[in-house]
């Protein structure tokens, strides 16, 4: 049996009446990368902040390598490493000595941690840079400098908050890897959470989808996806009238497992093949004469699993503009 | 038992961060320098009258001032240091510390330290200035007198601590500025003495730590002072060790919420 690492009961918090984190319970074991996937405020930070400590739980209790996050605070701050979704580096200072004063506070004998900044440095490709102020590093350079800084004092897990959130494609991927590349060789026990479904998809051996503060449902990528069906049929009908009059008909003949509507007058369904039920979706519409406008099909992604959970879209699957740039304006612009 | 490395890391850190900041350091040197020449040379050509003399307790406008800028820079660069924790909160920096499995107290103290240390440079700096502007000053009080700086950076390192754990964002920092320095120079007897002040402002004077130190460092400096020395010398220390555990207080109860 695994040694759990992060378990949680029944974790709640509430701001002025407002429940931002509602009864939440899970296990992570050791050696898993364990993701929340879930839309911006649905709870993840919140969480997180419980977990490592900076929040107390209005209800509830967790424990992290065995210690009780309400009693032990001190012993969970010793096994966990945590890159928070803002930057908390001192941009004042190199990235060799933000290293050097999180490896000493942390009590890392002098001469292990001189090799491990040199190390650790390396994996994340910054032993170039170790000597520039963080100033002067973009923010991908910042948020490996971050990855390698929280491995120093080697944590029992590594708590990642949104690691990819306002980065450009190329820089996520990197970041990707540093990741996968992590766990295979260290066997890293990994928190994320993210609002990225592909990111959960291609990091987290099990994702649990959390939406308004409650896990909706918990389960490896190929689980959840498996749990709507084989295929996601979308329809664009041309009014929502008859998009409706479709939804009637394909339901009451049993065509499709489930359906969902991310808009007014398009359709989701999830089927066993998406072959047969397309003419088969044809066939309904000129029975009824409705219009349809467009028909494509995919194999469901965690996006159509938030779909038929919530009748909702997780939306911005991958990086987009405008979160780039609204992380930008909270970083980099702000001081000119 | 207090975690000395934590205390050595954090002050490591402000000491760093200082040099890092070129501007800082010649500003903070080029200010009180200024203020010297500007402000004393200016204003002592015109109480050059005897009458005057009895104004400044029988002293000569610079040797009177002199005391009082040295308390000034030392004051004004240890309570901003104090006040840039609140950089920390805006840049994040401050949940590193958060999170971090030490204590907070040690690492605000440390803090605290480097600030204290960073303003005591420029105590030096400014010490020098002053000894080659006002040659009457007695040169053996010098290092007593840096010694009550260090009382005087430390307890305002922690009165900024302690009102920047209190602050939410940024944007009350200037207004902080004007409102609590300012006021802090001017009411302290540093530029000119507080004997004919108006009854309020005596009040605030005379709750204002500056005040002895500006005092206990002109006795120093010129065998002049208007209270007894020990007296300075006790209150000093009594409200260094208040603002000091004001300021852990106040940065242990400081959360992210």
């Amino acid at each position: 049996m695994p040694r759990e690492v992060v378990v949680a009961e029944g974790l709640t918090k509430v701001f002025d009446g407002f429940k931002a984190v509602d009864e939440v319970s899970f296990r992570v074991v050791e050696g898993e990368v364990f993701g929340f996937l879930g839309p911006n405020g649905a709870g993840k930070t919140t969480t997180i902040n419980m977990l490592i400590t900076l929040m107390k739980p209005t209800k509830g209790e967790a424990w992290i390598n065995g210690y009780s996050v309400l009693k032990e605070p001190d012993k969970v701050r010793r096994s966990i490493g945590v890159v928070f979704q803002d930057s908390t580096v001192d941009r004042e200072l190199t990235g060799w000595e933000n290293m050097w004063i999180h490896g000493v506070t942390y009590k890392v004998p002098r001469d292990v941690l001189k090799r491990k900044i040199v190390d650790l440095l390396g994996f994340v490709e910054l032993d170039k840079y170790a000597k520039t102020q963080v100033r002067n590093y973009s923010g991908g350079m910042v948020r490996r400098l971050e990855i390698a800084r929280a491995l120093l004092h080697e944590p029992e897990v590594l708590f990642l908050d949104e690691p990819t959130l306002g980065l450009d494609p190329q820089t996520r991927a990197k970041i990707w890897e540093y990741i996968l590349e992590l766990k295979r060789r260290t066997g890293m026990t990994i928190f994320l959470t993210t609002h990225y479904m592909d990111e959960a998809e291609r990091l987290c051996d099990r994702v649990a989808i959390i939406d308004h503060g409650k896990i909706l449902v918990v389960g490896s990528p190929e689980e959840l996806k498996r749990m709507i069906g084989r295929d996601v049929v979308y329809v664009k009908a041309f009014d929502e009238r008859s998009a409706k009059m479709l939804i009637g008909e394909v339901a009451r003949r049993g065509l499709a497992l489930s359906y969902a509507s991310p808009s007014s007058n398009v359709v989701s369904f999830t089927v066993e093949d998406a072959h047969s039920f397309i003419p088969e979706v044809f066939e309904v519409s000129s029975r009824l004469g409705v219009h349809i406008l467009e028909v494509k099909y995919s194999k469901p992604t965690l996006n159509d699993v938030f779909l038929h959970l919530t009748g909702r879209e997780l939306r911005d699957e991958s990086g987009s503009w405008m979160d780039f740039m609204r992380a930008r304006m909270r970083r980099g612009f702000r001081r000119g | 038992m207090l975690d000395f490395n934590t205390v050595y890391i954090m002050a490591y850190r402000q000491i760093k961060r200082f040099f890092r900041a070129r501007s800082r350091v010649i500003g903070s040197i080029l200010n009180p320098v200024m203020w010297l020449i500007f402000f004393g040379l200016g204003w002592s050509s015109l109480f050059k009258a005897p009458m005057a003399k009895i104004m400044f307790y029988g002293l000569d406008y610079m040797s009177y001032l002199a005391p009082g800028v040295l308390m000034m820079t030392i004051f004004m660069s240890s309570f901003i240091g104090g006040v840039t924790v609140i950089w920390d909160k805006e840049f994040g920096y401050l949940k590193e510390v958060l999170v971090a499995p030490v204590s907070r107290t040690a690492s605000i103290i440390g803090r605290a330290l480097g600030e204290t240390l960073t303003a005591m440079l420029q105590g030096v700096a400014i010490l020098i200035a002053v000894l080659l502007i006002a040659p009457l000053l007695n040169p053996l009080g010098a290092p007593l007198a840096l010694a009550v700086g260090l009382l005087v950076a430390l307890s305002f390192t922690s009165m900024g601590i302690t009102i920047a754990s209190r602050m939410k964002s940024m944007e009350g920092f200037h207004m902080l500025v004007n409102l609590i320095m300012l006021p802090l120079v001017f009411l302290s007897g540093a530029i000119y003495p507080i004997d004919n002040m108006p009854l309020w402002m005596k009040g605030i004077a005379y709750v204002n730590p500056l005040t002895y130190g500006v005092d206990l460092a002109r006795w120093l400096l010129t065998g002049v002072s208007q209270m007894d020395p020990v007296f300075d010398l006790t209150l000093l220390l009594v409200l260094t060790a208040v603002m000091i555990a004001i300021a852990s207080y106040a940065f242990n109860k400081a959360t992210i919420e």
